[in-house]
């Protein structure tokens, strides 16, 4: 930990001085101080500290996945994992000539459907509105839905992807991962799935470990009987 | 432990208190972070005989929807002792002294959390008491700090919590059954450390101006050593073992 | 609560569809129950107590024991109470305030179980006939929740009667006194032991965990004390059971819960 870094705790002072403070900081008098548990960085002219928890804080053009609540004849509801229901509105799905029929809505999302979807606007006056009307976003139809931190989710993507794609390689999975800290992977074999969501679940665990990669790496090397 | 013995010494002539420590000595404090698997956050205290649970929730959705607020999150406590918490079998419905204890919290962690960020919804706290032992809204005061920051609740502050009293005319630290039952006067004291700030400040008892005085500022200093546990029970979780 | 937590469909599939094939999702057979963890006095200062793991359903039950006014029309005993409580901090949809019906359905389920199995020997917790028994209050606090609470509650409350003292008062003075001293064993009679099974189309699963509770299409809690003798039953669900499957839960009941007996038992040594 060079000392332009440094693990901190709400209220722990991180430095004092003439620096503007940015995400998850507070300025008190000449002191700033972390709101969070987290990892603070010192730059030039400004200080944040980078969350190690918390829900998810949705932002425009982020890739989530979500899980249909409920819904009305003219939008669903969707759970992100964040303090705030995620809104798709028909339209989205149906074109803007939509208008509401009975039930027409659960005959393409019903309740407890998993869909990777982009957040397409938000502002803390309203719930954050999701589309699906890319290519690559809808309904999710095979996979298994894994849970991680939002905070983990730089880690387990890795430098330009190296830590994801180390993983896809090594079990043959594909693995779709939310913003929101939700990640759905799938694989042909059952031993490859058990294999991913390993690694998963253990970046989760050991994000803040050194030679995580290298460990990681280690468990996905060992051959499936031995395991 | 003993029972309540109106004859027994609360301080005797070595400055040793009916528990064997001196004046200005906590009881045993352990604090854990996290434990919880559905809790969005969550603390366990074991502050001398009390087993206190923390969980949190939020920021969520408030329901039902008249109760939320279009500026800012709101903050709900919960103070509950279960039935064998105590001495006597305490009946499962809420009584007005948890009731009460529930507000006194919910406004000494107010100053502490920062939910202007987030209109509409609410942060719950649900405090549970397993046993008791004197002192158990600060324990679980202490413990809810550490579930809040445990659930990524963005927070200006810790807050920290311990009573200090008075027995044989003499200002101490932490007070605990036997000394809330019979001894002369009981002051559960919140704070922040690094804002400087009381938050949660009772009384029951008489002080003269300068016991008050040193009542308080036992307490702040007592304070401070328990916010050293729960930055240690933190960095504990977070951390490993490479904490700064 | 199961209705209110929604599970996700793909899950929901894949519990279908490995059940076909006789498996489950976390790799257990059909009829085996979880790793239930025991430890008891967790609580120091009650009468008894027990922290009970199931999977990651987490129970805690403390038993009070303190003198009590007998029922009108049975002064010659004494008073057994279990009761149940989902704490707000186990679930997110866990609500406050009166206890739900699924809650009060719970807390009379375990009660019923260790109370038609005759655990405790009332008739020996007298302290002056008609004026004064002993009362043992069995109270259980959900902590976490990952299905099937009965038997989590349940083994939590039988562990720690199991290894509870109880005190010993005189009747003096028109009131009970406390004997200084004289803390004995609850009487204890037999060991009865809940086993709840799912039903997911046409499978029986025992110990469903959460996402096996939220797809199930009906349960049934079954008791039987230590002579394999069944006193307590309960179905529940919006499904039916055929009469073969009853009597299948009825056989499975009894062989599982012989089984979680002997883990009660060891809880019971370990304390000692």
């Amino acid at each position: 930990m060079d000392n332009k870094r440094k693990y901190v705790i709400p209220g722990d002072v991180v430095t004092t001085g003439p620096f503007r403070p940015e995400q998850n900081v507070i300025l008190e008098g000449e002191k700033i101080i972390s709101t969070t548990i987290g990892i603070s960085e010192i730059y030039e002219d400004s200080v944040r500290v980078i969350p190690l928890t918390g829900k998810y804080i949705p932002k425009i053009n982020d890739l989530v996945i979500g899980k249909v609540l409920s819904h009305t004849s003219l939008s669903w509801e969707l759970d992100i994992n964040s303090c705030y229901v995620g809104f798709l509105p028909a339209q989205d799905v149906f074109g803007r000539d939509f208008s509401a029929h009975a039930d027409e809505l659960s005959s393409k999302l019903k309740t407890g459907d998993l869909v990777a979807a982009r957040i397409a606007n938000f502002d803390r006056t309203r719930d954050p509105l999701v589309t699906i009307s890319d290519r690559d976003l809808g309904a999710i139809d095979s996979g298994s839905l894994v849970k991680i931190s939002p905070s983990k989710v730089p880690r387990l993507i890795g430098k330009r992807g190296s830590m994801i794609q180390m993983i896809e390689m090594a079990t043959n999975a594909a693995v779709t991962i939310g913003q929101n800290g939700w990640v759905v992977v799938s694989c042909e074999t059952p031993e490859g799935l058990l294999k991913a969501k390993k690694a998963i679940e253990m970046i989760n665990a050991k994000a803040h470990v050194a030679n995580l990669t290298d460990q990681v790496k280690e468990m996905l090397e060992i051959k499936d009987d031995e395991s | 432990m003993g029972g309540r013995d109106a004859t027994m010494v609360l301080l005797d002539e070595n400055g040793i208190r009916c528990d064997g420590r001196k004046v200005d000595e906590t009881r045993r404090i352990m604090i854990r972070a996290g434990g919880l698997k559905n809790a969005d956050g969550s603390a366990y205290i074991e502050f001398g005989d009390n087993k206190i649970l923390v969980g949190v929730f939020g920021p969520r959705d408030v329901h039902p929807k008249h109760m939320s607020n279009t500026d800012t999150g709101i903050l709900r406590v919960r103070y509950h002792m279960e039935p064998f918490s105590v001495g006597e079998r305490k009946n499962p419905a809420p009584s007005r002294r948890e009731i009460e204890i529930s507000k006194v919290i919910k406004e000494a962690l107010e100053p502490a959390v920062m939910l202007e960020k987030f209109p509409r919804t609410a942060v719950d706290v649900f405090i549970e008491v397993l046993q008791a032992d004197g002192g158990t809204r600060c324990a679980a005061l202490t413990a809810a700090s550490v579930a809040l920051a445990d659930a990524g609740i963005p927070m200006r502050d810790m807050v920290a919590a311990v009573a200090a009293g008075k027995v044989a005319d003499t200002v101490i630290l932490d007070v605990n059954n036997e000394e809330d039952q019979a001894g002369q006067a009981d002051m559960p004291i919140g704070y922040m450390p690094s804002l400087d700030k009381i938050t949660l400040l009772q009384l029951d008892g008489v002080l003269t101006p300068e016991e008050y005085k040193k009542c308080v500022d036992v307490g702040v200093k007592g304070c401070k050593v328990v916010y050293e546990l729960q930055k240690k029970a933190l960095k504990d979780k977070y951390f490993g073992n490479g904490g700064d | 609560m199961a209705s209110v937590s929604v599970l996700d469909q793909l899950r929901k599939a894949q519990i279908i569809e490995l059940l076909e094939q006789g498996k489950r999702v976390d790799g257990r057979a059909l009829d085996e129950s979880r790793e239930i963890k025991i430890e008891t006095n967790a609580i120091p200062k009650a009468n008894g107590s027990a922290r009970v793991y199931l999977g990651e359903t987490e129970v805690i039950c403390g038993v009070k024991i303190q003198p009590d006014r007998p029922f009108p029309d049975t002064g010659d005993r004494g008073l057994f109470i279990c009761t149940a409580e989902l704490l707000p901090l186990s679930h997110p949809t866990v609500e406050t305030g009166p206890p739900q019906p699924h809650v009060i359905e719970l807390a009379r389920v375990v009660d019923r179980g260790i109370r038609e199995s005759h655990m405790i020997d009332v008739s020996q917790l007298v302290i002056e006939k008609d004026k004064s028994v002993i009362g043992v209050f069995a109270d259980n606090v959900v902590v976490d929740y990952d299905g099937n609470l009965f038997d989590a509650c349940s083994y939590a409350a039988t562990a720690a009667l199991l290894t509870s003292t109880t005190p010993k008062w005189n009747w003096v003075d028109d009131k009970p006194a406390l004997v200084e001293g004289e803390e004995t064993p609850l009487p204890i009679a037999t060991i009865p032991v809940s086993v709840t099974m799912g039903k997911i189309g046409s499978h029986i699963i025992v110990d469903p965990n959460g996402d096996e509770w939220a797809s199930m299409d009906a349960r049934i809690t079954i008791t039987s004390d230590s002579d394999g003798n069944i006193c307590a039953l309960q179905k529940g669900g919006s499904d039916g059971f055929t009469q073969d499957e009853i009597n299948q839960c009825g056989e499975i009941s009894v062989r599982v819960g012989a089984k979680i007996r002997e883990k009660l038992k060891e809880a019971q040594k370990g304390s000692q």
